[in-house]
């Protein structure tokens, strides 16, 4: 007996579709004894329509046509099990994303709807009960990435008593958030609220702290990831390194400091900031003298811990986790290619959001003075150019960096904290001033801090008389501007980190268009990735200021912690099953199978046969298509099934053009 | 009554394109009302004889879509579908079935744009095929 | 020896006579043959097809593209507005089949566009191998250092002319370097000279070719190098009056490209014309 109920979602389908009319072409099918329309499917009234039709008229399948299975199909399943049926004697119509909302003529997407709906009750009749197989689920996570989504991420499951392992491929943790100055709207220093959230990962007891590393490979599914993590040489010893930091002070060879977004330099061998978590120092191989056919080794004699190995070699661990947080984080957006009329990078005093945070702090590369980089001047004049990177199609990049706006206002602050006489100016698009507080600041900004905000786009910059010309429009006053400055900032976009699309590819999950990782359902669930047990935290999944991250970040913590909690898994059952009768113990089913699901078996009376471990399987069905003789099969997707669905689809109807063979 | 729908069965992975197909409907994007797709977990799972059932209950196209390549949720069933479904292609003539009414295409989770697209610019190719057969 | 269809256009043959001879010159060095269309027309980019509507702005191109033919390997505009309006009509003409139909009709035979249209840059670009000029050059050009104004139509609108960076062009400057110049980078290489508006409003003119003299001073250029004729007339013949409205004393000798590379071929600044320029002075190292 089969139950089919049709939602109106409101008017989301009801707009489009005509309920009652599938409603009652549904009731003429064959098997279905109930059919009813109901306002909203997936409320309590809704379940609760279904479970007393489950219950009053002993049904024992039930077809539901509302949104897409994606959506609910896992609510109106545990509904189902609520009223005593097997969770899989469920089959969902998609009538709203791939009906009512994509069709405005009410009577084709009718008609449409209609002909699923046939498909889906002749699809129900061969569903069998399945089972979901419970898993042992290994309680450790692993999360990918120190920055401050990391680190929360980190310090929340952790704090529930879940080992976590957590690999950051630089060699000290803090990220972004470590670089800034000041945090808008409240001004609280950055690293005084990170700094001791640091400290705290590298000193918790359930955290296992790899700096240097990176994922290079993922295999397993959730609840059983096994993982390999490469541990970088950094020719430096990391359990006998004290951070004394003579090394750095005695190397010869300069090299990028990286900390310091390329202002100032370092040195071959360093640690990366003072407030590094570990303070450990790593040595560049690529910039020591040793390692370019020198033969100093002047670190190693120096140094009083003996913490030096020039032979030290990268090692690959291998590690099992239940559960995977990405927290890869974001990098500013590299602006020299796409503005040459903003001069390539060419001009020492037009620099980037970021390194401006790095002059504007105190233990940047200037002390927290801010100068000039062309002529160690301070500056009077400071233009800030909004979007750079951002919302500006002719570079095709479309999208908006979400914190420009905020981040810009408060570095203009910040220049007139530093230098009262000073004058700053922001050329912006539009004030997205959207947080808590953030408006208000924003205006502060103007009024109690004199920034000059012009609207409109900058054109060229260009030298003059040993300042900066930036050449822009105002759109308000309709008119060209020019302003003498003595130092261009660019409020840079935000680009998901480098390799974050590796590691991607090797956690199984897709990016958007953008190259941010994405989430499985934009609004209910921000946080979980396309493949299970694995989860996002912060501005890998797209752009976010802290306060937006820190609760994305605590939110993924929530979802690992309530996965890993009971220690075991329930297992999809909808894995490939083998009919031992038929098979002929070919195994191309193990051939093709990628996950290793197919073991080889004997029968009592010797002949070969294959086995599908279900716990390893995770129902492709590639091996359904490579059975000579049909007889392995993928639960919830058997031929049957497949083949009821086309033959009912496409029963002819009127209006349908039918196929003339004549 | 207007004119006839051209009916295409639409085989799509749950992971990108079917996901795909939820995106464009998420992003209230018009299309042709004539393909009634059918979920698979993966384009490997979509066997030639199911397209060529389709064909013989009558549809007037047939349409795969699966992941981009290295973007599978099963890291290989859309290389396993890709070679399948090209050897079926070639097939079809001496079935008597005009290749044009099969496509096999590729829409990830993120294209809402894109799968609109592909169905209309497919509806479209089979509406053809068929007029000129 | 290739062999181009050579569209002077009305100011090769009037006020930039001497660009004429330079590109003739140059091309003679390297063995380019140059045969000046027979019957040309004006290319259309005159204020009387505007004014006039229609499709007078294709059809007098169109005319020129026709005559082209096949004959050639290409017809080569070194004017940039020339350059822009044959390109254009080409385009319009690729796309737009009842333009081409009544193309067709006013020229009493179906419309012959599909000629490869090049400016002066690009063929010169793909007839002189760079290591044959250095090899050829005199050294007159070494020390200096030289300023590459593209001006607009060379460039843009890019989905047209299909040509360089649109936003910073870069092409002349292989050229340049090859002869032994030394190219800066020039911020306001595609900036606008004012165009056509010394007709009728000068002042627009003056203030921005000002601000592009002003520019490439502060850049520390000898010299300013162009392809386009309007560009050099607002640049240097009008740079006495940039002088007396603004009251500074800027010589900023403008040249065209295939003078400069004469220069460097060896060839006298009176050959090239150069003297006949309202800023003369050479630059120190000529």
């Amino acid at each position: 007996m089969i139950g089919f109920f049709i939602c109106q979602c409101g008017t989301n389908i009801s707009a489009t579709v005509d309920t009652g009319k599938v409603a009652a072409a549904a009731a003429a099918m064959r098997g279905v004894a109930v059919a009813e329309s109901i306002q909203y499917t997936c409320s309590d009234p809704g379940q609760a329509t279904i479970a007393e039709a489950i219950r009053g008229k002993r049904l024992d399948r039930v077809v539901i046509a509302a949104c897409s299975p994606r959506m609910h199909e896992a609510t109106f399943r545990r509904a189902l099990e609520r009223a005593g049926l097997n969770p899989f004697m469920l089959e969902m119509v998609n009538i709203r994303e791939q009906c009512s909302w994509i069709h405005s003529d009410a009577s084709e997407a009718t008609r449409k709807a209609t002909d699923l709906a046939r498909k889906a009750v002749a699809r129900v009749r061969h569903h069998t009960p399945l089972l979901a197989r419970k898993t042992a689920a290994v309680r450790r996570a692993l999360v990918i990435g120190g920055g401050i989504a990391g680190i929360q991420a980190a310090l929340d499951i952790a704090a529930a008593g879940i080992p976590v392992t957590m690999v950051e491929r630089s060699p000290s943790i803090g990220g972004n958030m470590a670089r800034l100055d000041k945090t808008f709207p409240t001004l609280d220093c950055s690293s005084c609220i990170l700094a001791p959230l640091m400290v705290e990962v590298k000193q918790h007891e359930n955290i296992e702290l790899l700096v240097n590393s990176e994922v290079d490979d993922v295999h397993g599914y959730a609840g059983n990831f096994e993982v390999d993590i490469r541990r970088k040489s950094t020719c430096v010893d990391e359990e006998k390194c004290t951070g004394c930091m003579i090394c750095q002070d005695k190397c010869p060879a300069r090299a990028p400091d990286d900390f310091n977004a390329g202002l100032g330099s370092s040195k071959a061998i360093s640690i990366a900031f003072p407030q590094a978590v570990p303070l450990i120092a790593s040595l560049r191989k690529e910039h020591c003298r040793r390692f370019n056919g020198n033969k100093c080794r002047l670190c190693q004699k120096l140094c009083p811990a003996g913490a030096i190995d020039y032979g030290q070699e990268e090692a690959v661990l291998r590690r099992s986790f239940g559960a995977i947080v990405a927290a890869t984080g974001y990098d500013h957006y590299d602006w020299k290619a796409s503005y040459p009329t903003y001069g390539m990078g060419m001009y020492p005093d037009v620099v980037t959001s970021l390194q401006y945070e790095r002059l504007l702090s105190a233990s940047g590369p200037t002390g927290g003075r801010i100068r000039r980089p062309s002529d160690g001047a301070e500056p009077r004049q400071v233009v800030f150019v909004s979007c750079v990177g951002s919302r500006d199609e002719s570079v095709g990049r479309p999208q908006c960096c979400s914190v420009g706006c905020m981040y810009t206002a408060k570095q203009a602050v910040l220049t007139r904290e530093h230098i009262p006489d000073s004058q700053a100016y922001v050329f912006y698009m539009d004030m997205r001033a959207g947080g808590k507080d953030y408006e208000e600041f924003a205006r502060r900004a103007q009024t109690r801090y004199g920034t000059l905000f012009i609207r409109g786009r900058v054109g060229k910059i260009f030298p003059r008389r040993g300042k900066l010309v930036v050449m822009g429009t105002d759109t308000l006053a309709g008119d060209q501007v020019e302003i003498e400055a003595d130092l261009v900032v660019l409020a840079t976009g935000l680009d998901a980190s480098a390799g974050a699309g590796e590691l991607a590819r090797k956690l199984n999950i897709a990016c958007d268009r953008n190259g941010f990782m994405t989430e499985e359902h934009p609004k209910l669930r921000p946080v979980e990735a396309a493949s299970a047990g694995v989860f996002l935290a912060g501005a890998c999944q797209g752009p976010k200021d802290i306060p937006a991250t820190v609760a994305h970040a605590g939110a993924a913590a929530a979802k690992v912690i309530g996965m890993l909690a009971r220690g075991e898994l329930e297992a999809s059952p909808m894995v490939a099953a083998v009919t031992e009768s038929r098979c002929a113990g070919c195994f191309k089913c193990r051939g093709v199978c990628p996950f290793g699901a197919v073991e080889k078996a004997r029968l009592p009376d010797g002949r070969p046969v294959a086995r599908v471990i279900g716990s390893v399987c995770r129902g492709c069905g590639i091996c359904n298509v490579a059975c000579p003789p049909g007889a392995i099969s993928l639960n919830g997707f058997t031929d049957k099934e497949l083949i009821a669905e086309i033959v009912e689809v496409l029963k002819p109807d009127v209006g349908y053009r039918t196929l003339d063979f004549g | 009554m207007t004119e006839p729908t051209t009916r295409i069965i639409g085989f799509l992975c749950n992971w990108c394109s079917y996901a795909g197909a939820d995106m464009a409907g998420m992003s209230r994007m018009r299309q042709p009302a004539g393909v009634r797709i059918i979920r698979v977990p993966c384009s490997g799972r979509v066997d030639p004889l199911l397209v060529l059932r389709a064909f013989q209950e009558g549809a007037d196209g047939v349409l795969v879509s699966g992941c981009h390549p290295g973007d599978c949720h099963y890291g290989s069933g859309n290389y396993f579908a890709r070679r399948r479904l090209e050897l079926l292609k070639r097939m079809l003539p001496a079935l008597g079935i005009n290749p044009e009414r099969f496509h096999y295409t590729r829409v990830s989770a993120t294209e809402g744009a894109r799968w609109a697209e592909v169905v209309s610019a497919i509806t479209e190719r089979v509406k053809n095929a068929n007029d000129n057969d | 020896m290739s062999v181009y269809s050579y569209f002077p256009g009305c100011s090769l043959k009037s006020g930039a006579t001497e660009y004429d001879r330079s590109f003739r010159l140059v091309a003679d060095c390297f063995g380019i043959g140059l045969d000046e269309l027979e019957d040309w027309n004006c290319c259309g980019a005159s204020p009387a097809p505007h004014h006039w509507g229609g499709d007078l702005g294709i059809l007098l191109p169109a005319r020129n593209l026709h005559i082209a033919g096949a004959s050639h390997d290409g017809i080569v505009a070194p004017c940039a507005g020339c350059f822009n309006r044959l390109k254009y009509a080409q385009h319009e003409l690729s796309r737009n089949d009842d333009l081409r139909r009544r193309t067709g009709q006013a020229l009493g035979q179906p419309v012959h566009y599909q000629t490869d249209v090049l400016n002066l840059v690009q063929l010169l670009n793909r007839e002189i191998d760079p290591e044959d000029l250095a090899r050829r050059a005199r050294g007159r050009l070494s020390g200096m250092t030289l300023g590459t104004y593209y001006g607009c139509v060379l460039v843009r609108p890019p989905q047209i002319v299909r040509y360089d960076d649109p936003a910073n062009p870069v092409k002349m400057e292989p050229l340049l370097k090859a002869a032994g110049a030394t190219i800066p980078y020039f911020p306001f290489k595609t900036e606008c000279c004012g165009s056509y508006m010394g007709l009728a409003r000068k002042e627009i003119v003056l203030r921005a070719s000002r601000r592009i003299i002003e520019v490439a001073l502060e850049c520390g250029v000898d010299a300013l190098v162009t392809v386009c004729p309007l560009c050099y007339q607002n640049l240097d013949l009008r740079q006495r009056q940039i002088n007396d409205v603004y009251g500074t004393d800027y010589h900023l000798p403008v040249l065209y490209l295939t003078q400069a590379l004469g220069l460097a071929l060896g060839f006298s600044p009176e050959e090239l014309g150069i003297e006949a320029h309202a800023v003369n002075r050479p630059p120190s190292a000529l």
